[in-house]
């Protein structure tokens, strides 16, 4: 198990992210989806573990670094070009956390072998993807952000998400929660 | 354009094959930053010095000039050949031949040089056949008229000749400051910078092995590692460097009077992209020399004219930045799109920017 931080520690079963399995966050684009999938990997990012971040162009280092991630063990892989999926293998070798947003529609062998490979390093997959272009395989476990409101006073204050959280096994009972990403201090809190 | 005096040392411009050459140029640098700390280095042979403030210290401009020389002299045995003009192009031209621009000088100046100073024989040769012998009667040909039969370097060329921008792209040695940190042992190793207080685990072996892995995959720039530095806006603080390039400074984290507060947007934009905000009129909106916004926007229109309504907005946080050199002025807002997305734009010169997004 790899430890979660606050609040996704009480919403998964089992308060954390089980080696070797795959989890998706989808998220219409700007609604925070890559907020939340960062968000996942704070606190083992602060314990020790390294992480990598595929595809997502331009990380912006201050939010990431005021959500709680160590960013001397984060690897930004920002613009793979066409050898994503390559990259991610890689990667998987090295860090145990490894959050992708694919370039492109991700086909279905590719995302096989990718979670095969997971499996088999016992690393944690986190895949970003969008509504109109899912993961092509059923996953571990999954973050859907519905809803997504900003709180505002004189300036952008918290933002509150709706997420709706399932998966296979136990997860399949989770519901949906609402969270506050980012707050006033750029972190996760719960709603 | 700035006022700059440019030293010109001949002798240190070709690099002698023990290495001493490097030596002498840090030794001179040391110096001259000594009588100012914001003095460049351009490339081998070639330093530059804002010459206000100093004259200003020094009581004259001639103080300043008599202590570049003597420093230069002390040290190396050789004599400098000072210029001083306005921008670093003119610069160069005016150290080369000693001579020293006066103040409002520098147009005519530069106007009179020959046009092989430009440094494109191609450029040079056909201006001759046309007539045009001097970087003035260059300028004088209407840019549309350029663009129509030069290539988009050579427009860089006439923008120089006409006084739009201040110096060469081919000026300035990229690779110079780090060499020059290097040859002053402050560049790390790779490694070193991955430790996590001095220790080293498996883990962190493995993390470099796949790094490298990547690497080899996609080039040197393809794995990133991110830093915080000091500064106002999220941008600015930011720092991505090739994985493997040396340690960047301290994490800074002793507060920074008018930084933009938390939360910050999740992606930065390396390419800031241009947009237009528009009040309800279809007007423009414009930040005003007191940092307020001339109208209540309620548009933004993206580059490929796709209006986005805006809902809410904050700011602007105006940031007036080293007024006495560039006077550089630039104003952040926060908008609230109808979709629900948050982007941070910020305007400068009367045009706006998405800078980041909020994702």
């Amino acid at each position: 198990m790899l430890p979660l931080g606050e609040p996704w520690k009480g919403l998964v079963p089992g308060g954390g992210l089980r080696r070797g399995s795959t989890v998706r966050v989808q998220a219409p684009p700007g609604f925070g989806g890559l907020s939340l999938a960062l968000s996942l990997v704070t606190e083992s990012s602060s314990r020790g573990h390294w992480c990598a971040v595929v595809g997502v162009d331009d990380p912006g280092v201050v939010a990431i670094a005021d959500l709680g991630v160590d960013l001397r063990r984060v690897l930004f892989v920002p613009r793979p070009r066409g050898a994503w999926a390559e990259s991610a293998a890689d990667l998987l070798d090295g860090v145990d956390l490894l959050v992708v947003r694919a370039p492109s529609r991700v086909s279905h062998g590719v995302a096989r072998r990718l979670a095969d490979r997971v499996r088999e390093r016992g690393t944690v997959l986190i895949t970003l993807c969008e509504p109109n272009a899912p993961w092509p395989l059923p996953v571990d476990l999954s973050f859907d952000i519905t809803e997504s409101q900003w709180a505002t006073s004189a300036r952008l204050d918290a933002r509150y998400l709706t997420v709706r959280v399932g998966g296979r096994g136990e997860a399949q009972r989770s519901g949906e929660h609402i969270v506050v990403l980012p707050n006033r201090r750029g972190r996760a809190a719960a709603g | 354009m700035e006022r700059l005096l440019a030293l010109w040392i001949e002798t240190l411009s070709e690099e002698k094959p023990d290495g001493s050459t490097l030596r002498d140029y840090l030794a001179v640098l040391d110096a001259l930053t000594v009588l100012c700390p914001f003095t460049e280095t351009v490339r081998l042979g070639l330093f530059v010095l804002p010459v206000r403030a100093p004259s200003r210290f020094f009581g004259g401009e001639a103080a300043v000039f008599g202590a570049a020389r003597q420093s230069v002299r002390d040290l190396i045995g050789r004599e400098p050949s000072l210029g001083v003009a306005d921008g670093l192009f003119c610069a160069e031209l005016a150290a080369r031949e000693g001579v020293v621009v006066p103040e409002g000088g520098t147009e005519s100046f530069r106007r009179s040089q020959p046009i092989s100073v430009l440094g494109r024989k191609d450029l040079a040769t056909t201006c001759r056949r046309l007539g045009l012998h001097t970087v003035g009667s260059f300028a004088d040909l209407a840019p549309a008229r350029v663009a129509e039969r030069f290539s988009a370097p050579v427009l860089q060329l006439h923008r120089v000749a006409r006084g739009e921008l201040s110096e060469l792209k081919t000026q300035r040695d990229a690779t110079l400051a780090r060499r020059l940190r290097t040859a002053r042992g402050e560049d790390e190793v790779a490694h070193e910078q991955m430790g996590f207080f001095g220790q080293r685990g498996a883990g962190d072996d493995r993390a470099q092995a796949a790094a490298y892995r990547v690497r080899q995959r996609l080039g040197v720039d393809a794995v990133m590692v991110a830093s915080v530095r000091g500064g106002r806006a999220p941008e600015d603080r930011a720092s991505l460097v090739p994985f493997g390039s040396p340690a960047p400074a301290a994490v800074e984290t002793a507060p920074w009077p008018g930084q933009l507060r938390a939360p910050a947007p999740a992606m930065t934009l390396r390419h800031r992209v241009a947009v237009r905000l528009d009040d309800q009129r279809g007007e423009p909106v414009r930040v005003g020399s007191r940092g307020l916004l001339s109208a209540e926007p309620s548009s933004l229109v993206l580059s490929n004219q796709a209006r986005r309504e805006v809902v809410w907005h904050a700011g602007p946080w105006p940031l007036v930045e080293r007024w006495w050199v560039i006077d550089r002025r630039r104003a952040h807002l926060q908008v609230v799109l109808a979709a629900g997305e948050a982007v941070l734009l910020v305007a400068e010169l009367d045009r706006w920017w998405i800078v980041g997004i909020y994702d």
